[in-house]
């Protein structure tokens, strides 16, 4: 089986502190891999690599080879020609901390698709209640989508997050500790969500908890 | 002395700083309705001339304020259409484009021009004028333009510093919001970083009105003069609150014209609360349009 993503003789460095250093790896498609170690030891800066989101970090840079297979292609993310907005389209991530732009609930899941150019006030509608759903969002919200999506609970902003990111499809999701700033019953949705998802996308997720590593990935990667 | 006292002390000390200046404020401006609101009427602001053919630019005013509180409206809108874009787009180049050595560089300059005097600025724009004069056209002369310009330096620090602060100050994780979604840096400019910072971008546009309504230093030399009547061009003079207030409380013959000046310092405070206002209803209809209708 050809991996989704391969990755060879990554060395990653701030100035003179190596954060990652000559690491190689592969991970499957539709599968979900939990990234662990302790701390310091570059898990989130390992996911921002995969989508170039550390490249306005002053002072960073990287060496080796990253390569993700969209359709039947291996794409180098690393070459000059590659377009990284349209990286990023296809490579979604969500965050740790719930990050809701200041904008009504609906306006925050069809940003992405404003910024990709879509066009279509009822296929865009029609894209966001279908990320929404998958997102498990959809029936909590779907008589007031013009609310301010800060007035969501945090479990609620960072399944609207995660429905951001579905939005456009993306055919790798990376998530960084999704479940670290929510109560536990938050968490849980979340963790069902994320394995409903692996039908749809790779997924790498970085994450502290054992007992949710357990429960969620297919796969550990430790750093 | 216990953590607990000291705590106690600059509570109070905090408390009482705050009561002191609200106090002071309340004291000027009930001093000033205390002294202008008796001279408060209709025929202050319009003399003996019918209000709505003045409003409607039919009749002259020639014995009342109308000319100078639409001058200064005229002004005041002139120079913060002016200042607005510049310093908003020079507040968003130092916060996201500009590299390390150029924002302090810049951040510098901006600093210093926000210390000058506004005299020295007035003089600035007088001396402008004047080589215009010279060397282009005899038409050219201190004017509402000029003074709209010399203005609008004037504000551009503040605005250029609450912008570039504003958006600065958007944590790292809301910052790369778009980016991480496939903004490019412009979109994530226009559809992340803007719309977070209105807040304090909008007080860069409020402290710029204020100032623009009030600073007498810089019209002085650029424009202003007693009697002008209602501004009809750019190239001419005009009339101004502040110029008036100045005016006339340094030139008044008896008590009735003093307290004209106290009156047209009620409808100058008027006239900037008024713009404050305006400012705010902008603010909440851009975020109403462009953020919140699905």
């Amino acid at each position: 089986m050809t991996p989704k993503i391969s990755i060879t003789q990554l060395t990653f460095a701030y100035g003179k502190t190596v954060v990652l250093d000559n690491l190689s790896a592969t991970f499957d498609e539709h599968r979900i891999t939990a990234i662990t170690g302790p701390s310091g030891r570059g898990k989130s800066t390992f996911l921002t690599v995969l989508n170039r989101l550390w490249e306005d970090i002053a002072g960073a840079r990287i060496t080796g080879s990253v390569q993700i297979r969209f359709g039947n292609n291996d794409l180098d993310i690393y070459h000059p020609s590659v377009d990284v907005c349209d990286l990023r389209r296809r490579v979604g991530m969500v965050f740790q901390t719930p990050n809701p732009l200041p904008m009504s609930i609906m306006k925050n899941v069809t940003f992405p698709l404003t910024l990709a150019g879509e066009k279509g006030r009822e296929n865009v509608h029609e894209k966001a209640k279908t990320a929404l759903q998958a997102a498990f969002l959809w029936d909590e919200v779907k008589d007031r989508l013009g609310a301010d999506a800060r007035s969501l609970s945090g479990g609620q902003q960072q399944r609207l997050c995660i429905a951001r990111a579905l939005v456009l499809t993306p055919e790798v999701l990376l998530l960084d500790e999704p479940t670290s700033s929510l109560d536990r019953n938050a968490g849980e949705v979340i963790e069902d969500l994320l394995i409903r998802l692996k039908d749809r996308c790779t997924v790498l997720m970085v994450s502290h908890y054992q007992d949710q590593v357990q429960r969620v990935a297919d796969r550990i990667l430790e750093l | 002395m216990k953590a607990a006292t000291i705590e106690k002390l600059t509570a109070v000390y905090a408390w009482t700083c705050g009561i002191l200046l609200v106090g002071i404020v309340g004291g000027i401006l009930g001093y000033l309705f205390y002294r202008g609101w008796p001279g408060m009427n209709l025929s202050l602001i319009f003399g003996d001339t019918s209000p709505v053919a003045a409003i409607l630019l039919r009749q002259p005013v020639f014995n009342g304020l109308f000319p100078a509180i639409f001058g200064t409206l005229v002004l005041v809108l002139l120079s913060v259409s002016i200042a607005v874009p510049l310093g908003i787009a020079a507040g968003i180049y130092l916060a996201e484009y500009a590299g390390q050595k150029a924002r302090h560089i810049f951040g510098m300059i901006f600093d210093i021009l926000a210390g000058i005097p506004s005299i020295v600025i007035g003089l600035f724009g007088f001396s402008v004028a004047v080589f215009l004069h010279h060397h282009f056209s005899d038409r050219i002369q201190p004017c509402l333009l000029i003074s709209a310009l010399s203005l609008a330096f004037l504000v551009l620090p503040y605005l250029i510093r609450t912008t570039q602060v504003a958006i600065e100050d958007i944590p790292r994780h809301t910052r790369i919001t778009g980016t991480a979604l496939g903004a490019s840096p412009l979109q994530n400019i226009i559809h992340v970083l803007i719309p977070h910072s209105l807040g304090g971008i909008l007080s860069g546009v409020v402290l710029a009105v204020g100032r623009c309504a009030e600073d007498t230093a810089v019209i002085m030399l650029t424009g202003v003069v007693a009697s002008a009547g209602v501004p009809r061009s750019l190239m001419g003079g005009y009339e101004a609150l502040p110029f008036y207030i100045y005016y006339i409380s340094a030139q008044y013959t008896n008590e009735a014209e003093l307290t004209s000046g106290f009156s047209a310092c009620i409808i100058l405070i008027l006239l900037c609360a008024s713009l404050f206002g305006m400012a705010f209803w902008i603010r909440r209809r851009i975020s109403a349009r462009l953020l919140y209708r699905h």
